[in-house]
């Protein structure tokens, strides 16, 4: 059944990845995409959410971009890139007659400048991902990466929003005493390299972005693209309303189909219900701290329990029951789209006498409260831990559920006062050290709060970061996933794919497994 | 002595401002979690935190940040919105004019639907008509506004495609037609608590003794419900639409939401769970302002309306 | 929020009229079925409100299951029900306390007048114009989500209409000849508030709280639809009808039938309360 589901999952995907190519493209019109929430604030370097990041690189082009699929990198604003021998340097050459939206020149000092303004340890949340570079030389169309280390990561680094090439001189000529200010005045109107340029955002209602005529990509008939005049965002909170019109023909996209509706949707022969490929994945964190914050004992600090409670998780009927079908179980803290997962990690798989077997080994053989923490209002939430009240009470574990409000539990969380809470995580980019660096360090984030504290991970960790051969890095990931999924200090549930409806006109649109929407080659068929 | 008056209750607001502008300020800051966090989300460093706070310069004590307040306000300066980096005035002047759109909008429907209707129910008391009428708004008013709301969407706007799904659409007519089923949906519910009150005052209209009386001294039946009747169903419809102005204001929030309608009620719930600080307290403060001279306003309706009415 | 109604002159204008019977005892019968769904939901319903059945998700209604299963394959009869008790709670808690102290103080400050009035009126004014989402979600969040929060939060804003209510009228019946009668009988003022003007002025209070009631319950729902209202897996009509609102297209019965309820508790609210309101018409 599981089999049959995913190789369903995997041909609707096959059928979205090449219905781009298969036609010749239409040239022009506006494509109406309903959001579910407006953007806040379109800088690459200083936003700090997804509503930003999956629409910025329409309007800001990178250097290199992450392939449709997500699996890797091509290029971008460079044509080509070499590392240097050592590994400690990386030398790129600029595409030539590169343009921002105004039809002013993009040079390497841009390049420089905007990777500079990228990696500033002092701004924004994201500069991290560039840590590695030491300094920035530019000759003609070529721009030097001096590193302090190797780096494996900086390919994919070089391909995400926040590495994106601004224009200098049109920041630097924004009104504003310091450069937090000018990015506030720039990025209402912010001029770019991207595919298109905004051309009008009324905020809370709706964006358009217009055709940037100076893109450098050029389309299947061999014009620059992107094909489509104009992109409209329109901004409907309510899933039902964002359904409804799309249906009655008023947007040609909705993103964020509840699951329960997927299957409806389908049948609708006017659209195309697309699941695509996503990296996110669904979990339950776990406290695995010996005390909790009030001083009390911590059931889930035994290795035993919390094996227990992953055991006595019936992933296929959670999945059932909160994604209609639509998901499959996780196997690593990692999704399966992310590069270097190991497919052969066993996960979890629900075994009810395992379950009973580890909490009769562990110290709270008959059973134990816990609260989880869950966000008020949230659907999916609500589901998971009604279904998994049910499933835990099978091995003596009483889950209470206290639902809060988003600010109130990340309060709660980043002061480690919790004993469970839920949590999802999508990659920003196309490394797995980005999970890795938060879901196994203790020394990021504290493990994503959980306390989990592995020097073998961390050693591991450390030499993967400046590993340049697949292989070795590719097995010391193997090890790390290991190790973490022994000591299970979070609860896998599993991974959900992007649902978007798309009217049946609707070709070429891609959300990457990343999430960033991708409007440069799509078009309406006529 | 309606300039004196006008003049005192003018005054009166302006302590009732100074304690909302008091209550909020504490008030948001009392919530758990603050707006770096609610920004920055779970991933966000300490560190990162940290920098935040101090860039919005949360990290000073609370009464120096209240003076800067203040001291803004009186300056005309609501801030900056935390998540949306622009200034709150210009999000309010934005957004505010399509929720007053909204309102008024509602109350007109409201009234059309509730005055003739109550009249009706009030003349025809205690027959089919009136259980009718009655039982069809006291339904209305025991569904939540939301499923109200989207059994109008699905059936008026998608099925029957009468009018368009969401949104707020361009110009005046523009806005009429948009709007049409969120006014709708928010009128009804006015409109049930009128039916049943204007009903009620009505049949005490109806019933008492002077109208008896113009009725003895041989006045037409119409005019009688002109001069008589509808005066005083019109004196309980302004009260009534005064007081309810502001559930009417806040009940907007639920309704812009399914509607996808760009208004302050929407603004607020986003602000509230993102911790805008700014933009919560300058919405509230505008909020208070528009429902204190909204209940002035009514009441000087009220006293034109109705000779017995004293201004005290 | 929409579900708080300013209610004051709702009332105010009471029938002078007697209205027939009938509605008073429709709306005690129908009170006394809710109520014994409420106190013996175990005998009236067929499941239990929390079994989930992964064999019969999303079932219509059928002979088994009479108002269908919702998306855990739970009975959507036996939470209605079972919803009932909640539901009845909701509506008492969210009005007991307002009513008490709003018709206290309304009483008490109608009769001293002055001073005290003012105060009151100006703290009335900071309540009433204080947008009341604010208010829920800030004391909801301080306190966390649930009901009782909840109840705090109407609370603390609720008791303004039985406040204005009381006052108003007491202030109408402090001129009354009975009241000045009892004035030069030399009646103590408290015997006078307690014994004579309160018992006449709680009437508009009384038949507000019956539409008070339904506004609380609905007051719930809009809670639930913004994920603050009673919280899992406990079955409450408001948050089944915001927790259906995804199927209303494919299983239009998990929202549809405590729509029902939901509207036949209003009905059954208000018809006490206009029943009461014949009933209760002032001694005068």
């Amino acid at each position: 059944m599981n089999v049959k589901r995913l190789s369903r999952i995997a041909l609707s995907l096959a059928a979205a990845l090449t219905v781009g190519q298969a036609f010749a493209a239409t040239r022009g019109g506006q494509m109406t995409f309903g959001r579910y929430a407006d953007s806040l604030f379109l800088d690459p370097v200083l936003n700090d959410a997804n509503l930003d990041i999956w629409i910025l690189t329409n309007l800001y082009d990178t250097l290199l971009q992450p392939t449709n699929d997500g699996k890797g990198v091509q290029m971008g604003l460079a044509s080509s890139y070499t590392t240097g021998k050592d590994g400690k340097s990386m030398v790129l050459t600029l595409r030539a007659g590169l343009k921002f939206a105004d039809g002013s020149a993009l040079n390497a000092s841009d390049v420089k400048w905007s990777l500079d303004r990228a990696r500033n340890p002092e701004a924004g949340a994201w500069n991290s991902s560039l840590a590695s570079i030491n300094s920035i030389a530019v000759s003609g169309n070529k721009v030097t990466l001096n590193l302090k280390r190797p780096d494996p990561t900086l390919p994919a680094a070089l391909a995400t929003f926040n590495a994106a090439i601004m224009p200098q001189k049109l920041f630097t000529a924004a009104p504003g005493k310091n450069d937090a200010e000018k990015a506030k005045a720039f990025a209402e109107k912010p001029i770019g390299s991207g595919p298109f340029v905004l051309s009008e955002w009324k905020r809370g209602s709706y964006m358009v972005m217009k055709r940037n005529p100076y893109y450098w990509k050029k389309g299947d008939d061999g014009k620059a693209l992107p094909y489509l005049d104009s992109v409209r965002f329109e901004i409907i909170p309510d899933d039902n309303t964002r359904i409804l019109k799309l249906q009655a023909g008023e947007l040609q996209i909705a993103e964020f189909i509840p699951l329960s509706r997927v299957a409806e949707l389908k049948a609708d022969s006017r659209l195309n219900m697309t699941l695509f490929p996503s990296t996110k994945v669904s979990s339950i964190l776990m406290n695995n701290r010996p005390k909790l914050n009030d001083g009390s004992e911590n059931p889930l600090s035994d290795v035993n329990v919390r094996q227990a409670l992953n055991y006595a998780s019936n992933k296929d009927a959670l999945i059932q029951v909160v994604t209609y079908g639509n998901g499959k179980p996780m196997k690593s803290y990692m999704s399966s789209t992310t590069p270097l997962f190991d497919a052969k990690q066993p996960g979890f798989p629900y075994d009810l006498a395992k379950a009973k077997a580890l909490m009769a080994a562990s110290k709270y053989k008959n059973g134990f409260d816990v609260t989880v923490l869950a966000t008020s209002g949230s659907a999916d939430d609500l589901a998971l831990l009604t279904a998994l009240q049910q499933m835990w009470g099978a091995v003596g574990v009483r889950l209470k559920i206290e639902q809060l409000d988003a600010a109130t539990k990340t309060a709660r969380y980043r002061a480690n006062d919790f004993q469970m809470r839920t949590a999802a995580w999508t990659n920003d980019i196309n490394d797995p050290s980005q999970i890795t660096s938060y879901y196994t360090l203790f020394d990021n984030i504290e493990s994503v709060h959980t306390g989990f504290k592995s020097a073998e991970v961390d050693k591991l960790f450390a030499q993967s970061q400046q590993e340049l051969n697949l292989a070795r890095r590719t097995a010391q990931y193997q090890q790390i996933q290991s190790i973490y999924l022994k000591a299970a200090p979070i609860v896998y549930l599993y991974e959900t794919p992007y649902p978007v409806a798309m009217s049946k006109k609707v070709k070429g649109f891609f959300q990457i497994p990343l999430g960033n929407n991708l409007f440069a080659s799509a078009y309406l068929d006529k | 002595m309606h300039a004196s008056y006008v003049i005192r209750r003018l005054l009166q607001i302006i302590p009732t401002f100074l304690a909302v502008m008091l209550v909020v300020f504490l008030l948001v800051r009392l919530l758990p979690g603050d707006p770096a966090s609610a920004i920055l989300g779970d991933r966000a460093t300490a560190e990162i935190v940290e920098r935040t706070n101090r860039e919005l310069g949360l990290d000073r004590p609370l009464p120096i940040q209240f003076g800067v307040f203040v001291r803004n306000l009186l300056q005309g300066d609501l801030g900056d919105s935390i998540s949306l980096k622009i200034p709150v005035l210009r999000l309010i002047g934005e957004r505010l004019p399509t929720t007053l759109f909204l309102t008024a909008y509602a109350a007109v429907l409201g009234v059309l639907m509730a005055v003739p209707l109550a009249v009706l129910a009030a003349v025809r008391r205690n027959t089919w008509v009136d259980a009718v009428i009655r039982a069809v708004f006291q339904v209305g008013l025991s569904l939540p506004v939301f499923y109200v709301a989207l059994q109008l969407l699905s059936l008026l706007g998608a099925r029957l495609g009468w009018f368009p799904i969401g949104g707020y659409g361009e110009g005046f007519g523009g806005h009429l037609y948009h709007l049409f089923l969120p006014a709708l949906t928010l009128g009804l519910n006015l409109a049930a608590i009128l039916v049943r009150t204007l009903r009620n005052s009505i049949i005490e209209v109806l019933t008492a003794e002077y109208v008896d009386f113009a009725r003895a001294k041989g006045l037409r039946s119409r005019v009688i419900m002109t001069r008589h009747v509808l005066r005083n169903a019109l004196i309980a419809t302004v009260t009534l639409l005064g007081l309810n102005i502001g559930a009417l204001i806040g009940g907007a929030v639920i309704t812009e939401t399914v509607f996808a309608i760009p208004g302050v009620g929407r603004l607020m719930v986003d602000a509230i769970f993102g911790r805008d600080y700014p933009v919560i307290q300058g919405l509230t403060l505008t909020f208070a302002l528009i429902v204190s001279l909204v209940f002035l306003i009514t009441d000087l309706i009220h006293a034109r309306l109705d000779p017995r009415a004293e201004l005290s | 929020m929409t579900t708080m109604h300013s209610p004051a002159l709702e009332v105010a204008a009471r029938p002078r009229r007697r209205w027939p019977k009938p509605t008073l005892l429709i709306g005690l019968a129908l009170l006394l079925l809710l109520l014994v769904a409420a106190l013996f939901p175990r005998a009236l319903a067929p499941f239990s409100p929390t079994d989930f059945d992964y064999e019969a998700l999303l079932k219509g209604p059928s002979a088994k299951h009479p108002f269908g299963t919702d998306n855990f394959g739970r009975d959507v009869l036996s939470r209605v029900i079972y919803a009932t008790r909640v539901d009845l709670q909701i509506a008492v808690f969210t009005t007991l306390f307002p009513f008490i102290f709003g018709t206290l103080l309304g009483a008490l400050t109608g009769y001293l007048g002055r001073w005290s009035d003012a105060l009151v009126g100006r703290v009335a004014d900071l309540v009433v114009v204080f947008p009341f989402l604010v208010l829920v979600i800030a004391i909801v969040a301080v306190l966390g989500p649930g009901l009782t929060n909840m109840y705090i939060a109407v609370s603390a804003v609720g008791w303004v209409s039985y406040w204005r209510l009381t006052r108003g009228e007491v202030m109408n019946q402090k001129k009354a000849e009975y009241a000045q009668a009892g004035r030069v009988l030399g009646y103590s003022p408290s015997r006078i508030l307690l014994r004579h003007l309160l018992p006449n002025a709680v009437t508009p209070a009384i038949v507000y709280l019956m539409t008070d009631m339904s506004l609380g319950i609905l007051l719930g729902a809009s809670l639930g639809y913004l994920g603050l209202g009673a919280q899992p897996p406990t079955a409450e009509w408001g948050v089944m009808v915001a927790d259906g609102k995804n199927f209303m297209a494919t299983a239009w019965w998990i929202s549809t039938f405590p729509g029902l309820a939901l509207t036949l508790a209003g009905v059954t609210f208000s018809l006490i309360g206009d029943g009461l309101a014949d009933a209760l018409r002032p001694r005068t």
